[in-house]
């Protein structure tokens, strides 16, 4: 039969950051001109269906997604995220599993956090964009070097070549005190496009709530995009211990 | 209307020694059956590392293997790969003309360009370039096949002047088609007087306007062979039992397992930003459909599951706007066992092909088969 996740939830959830949400009830979120840089690498497929819960399914090939955005306006100021995912699916549907996030603006982590279940911490994110390259740093609040992520060679594309997927994000819930699983399900207006060639500087996974499990092996694509991104309301939650068909609630139309 | 079966070889973990070859020797007892019957085609896919979802890596193999156990059934590759990284057009023009001789003139030619990053990736094909390199081989393969001696210089492949041999039996060679997934492929298809080889199933109303589209354009074809070949097939899935409640509940299960293993594999599109694939490709759409708006029974427009009186009904719908084939897949991760699957295509070809004009089933359905 086909591959579903193994993590062990709970001992996961022990040794990992995560999110304390707020409830499930949450206002969409509207954020103009975001700048974003997705870099996608394969990885090891037996290691990354270790850190995923048996509520989601590897892709085959299993692959990575490094994500470093900068919002230049919100609520909370500008503020620069950068996530690390794993390709999976909820049923038959693409999502990524969000292994961990880092945020440069506290007041940032929090929103996220308390109304998404982002695992977000604060650190040092930045996104910088060069005539021949966008690259995404992330270092931690320790000093430690987590991602350096690049994308070279850049070459304009439509908007509407970018498929990106909605993340899940593994939180505890403040109302019950219970692990769940959180699916975000970001709308995005693009206002510009680009492709290039994917390089990973430097990653460690273990800063990464990855242990050392997830191990990229071979580059696929890498593309920068400027988009208003809707966080919109949550639709759907899902419990971390069983697959998504059996155990997703729906929490809002 | 004709009638066909679609093999995608799905194998079942764990994969223990002989699962395969268990497989396989299903797949071949069906194709023998399908003979008898009347059905008019078996088709293979060519897929590459898509774990568990299909094992045909190396269909011009398994339709030899048919071609040997049957008598008129015609042998389709469903599709060739046309991107040099998995295969050179040399070798296609060589091993297709051959299994055209093998099988007695019954070859049917279907190419395509992959449409996942499993299998893209795996070769590294580079995914803007294989709408082109398959329009390159498309319109080389008939020439490859029709004239003595051969050369050329293109954009991704090129030979100097040689004998391509064998040459197929079929004069002037044998039919060919393309995998329509993407939107608007069937035009491109149209364009070159080539065959509509649908690999989603589409709802039936998006499938008439694209029959009508494609039946509007081949008739100012161009065509890149020496003939044109102006039908229009599509897939399905097929479970067809006289008990209504149990043909609808193993079809569902089939339909289901499908959707759950295509799902786990990686499109293109996902993957790699590229207006190369406009679309998710063939995988999500046959999920979409397979899973959208469902009769009181569960099972979505115009799939083939039921009892006869149901898959006739899917059948004429099909029919009606003008598809000229439909081929069936049997079986998905060997849920269905092989005993169903062989009475579900006796119970279709005695119940359901009779009642089809054009089908050159007629007489052999009267029979029932073995």
């Amino acid at each position: 039969m086909p591959l579903s996740g193994t993590m062990d939830v709970a001992a996961f959830a022990a040794g990992a950051h995560l999110a304390e949400i707020h409830g499930f009830k949450t206002d969409a979120w509207t954020l103009k001109g975001a700048q974003i840089l997705n870099v996608y690498y394969e990885v090891d497929i037996d290691l990354a269906q270790q850190l995923l819960p048996v509520t989601v399914r590897p892709v085959i090939p299993a692959y990575a997604m490094f994500n470093v955005t900068h919002y230049p306006e919100s609520l909370v100021g500008p503020f620069t995220i950068a996530d690390v995912r794993l390709g999976c699916r909820a049923g038959v549907r693409p999502r990524g599993f969000t292994l961990a996030s880092y945020v440069d603006s506290e007041a940032a982590a929090r929103e996220l956090a308390h109304r998404w279940g982002f695992p977000a911490r604060v650190g040092k994110v930045a996104l910088r964009a060069f005539h021949d390259r966008i690259v995404g740093r992330v270092v931690t609040a320790e000093g430690k070097p987590a991602l350096e992520v690049e994308m070279l060679d850049r070459d304009f594309i439509s908007g509407g070549d970018i498929q990106y997927v909605s993340s899940m994000h593994l939180c505890r819930n403040r109302e019950d005190g219970k692990l769940t699983i959180v699916q975000c399900d970001p709308e995005w207006t693009f206002s510009k496009a680009e492709r290039g060639r994917p390089n990973l500087v430097s990653f460690d996974s273990a800063l990464w709530n990855g242990g050392d499990k997830v191990r990229p092996n071979w580059p696929i694509s890498a593309s920068y995009a400027i988009a208003d991104v809707t966080l919109s309301k949550i639709r759907y939650v899902s419990d971390p211990n069983q697959d998504a068909f059996r155990g997703t609630t729906q929490v809002a139309a | 209307m004709k009638f066909g079966i679609f093999y995608e070889i799905s194998v079942p973990r764990p994969w223990d020694p002989g699962v395969e070859k268990r497989v396989f020797d299903n797949c071949l007892e069906q194709v023998a059956l399908a003979d008898e019957l009347g059905f008019d085609s078996v088709w293979a896919v060519e897929h590459h590392f898509l774990e568990e979802y299909s094992h045909c890596s190396a269909p011009e193999l398994f339709l030899t293997a048919c071609a040997m156990r049957t008598k008129k059934m015609r042998v389709g590759h469903g599709i060739v790969v046309c991107v040099p990284e998995f295969n050179h057009p040399i070798k296609i023009a060589e091993r297709t003309a051959t299994l055209d001789i093998l099988s007695g003139g019954r070859l049917e030619v279907g190419t395509g360009r992959s449409a996942t990053w499993n299998e893209l990736g795996g070769f590294r094909a580079n995914p803007d370039e294989t709408k082109r390199t398959w329009d390159e081989f498309v319109r080389c393969l008939p020439k490859m096949w029709t004239q003595e001696r051969f050369g050329y210089q293109g954009r991704s492949w090129s030979m100097p002047v040689r004998t391509i041999l064998p040459k197929p039996i079929q004069k002037p060679h044998p039919p060919m088609w393309v995998a329509v997934t993407s939107p608007g492929t069937e035009i491109d298809a149209a364009e070159r007087g080539l065959g509509s080889l649908g690999l989603t199933f589409g709802s039936v109303k998006e499938q008439e306007t694209k029959v009508q589209n494609y039946r509007r354009i081949i008739a100012n074809c161009e065509p890149v062979g020496e003939v044109v070949n102006n039908q229009v097939s599509t897939v399905n899935f097929l479970f067809c039992h006289e008990d209504t409640e149990k043909g609808n509940k193993i079809g569902r299960r089939m339909l289901g397992t499908f959707n759950f293993l295509a799902a786990q594999l990686l499109a293109a599109r996902e993957a790699y930003p590229t207006k190369s694939y406009p679309s998710l490709g063939l995988l999500p759409s046959l999920r979409k459909e397979a899973s959208g708006p469902a009769d009181p029974a569960g099972v979505p427009e115009g799939i083939a599951i039921g009892d006869p009186e149901r898959v006739l009904r899917a059948c004429k719908r099909w029919e009606s706007v003008g598809v000229d084939r439909i081929n069936f897949l049997l079986n998905a991760l060997e849920t269905i066992p092989q005993e169903e699957v062989l009475n579900s295509l006796r119970t279709f070809a005695k119940h359901v092909m009779p009642h089809f004009q054009d089908s050159s089933s007629q007489a052999a359905a009267a029979g029932g088969g073995r």
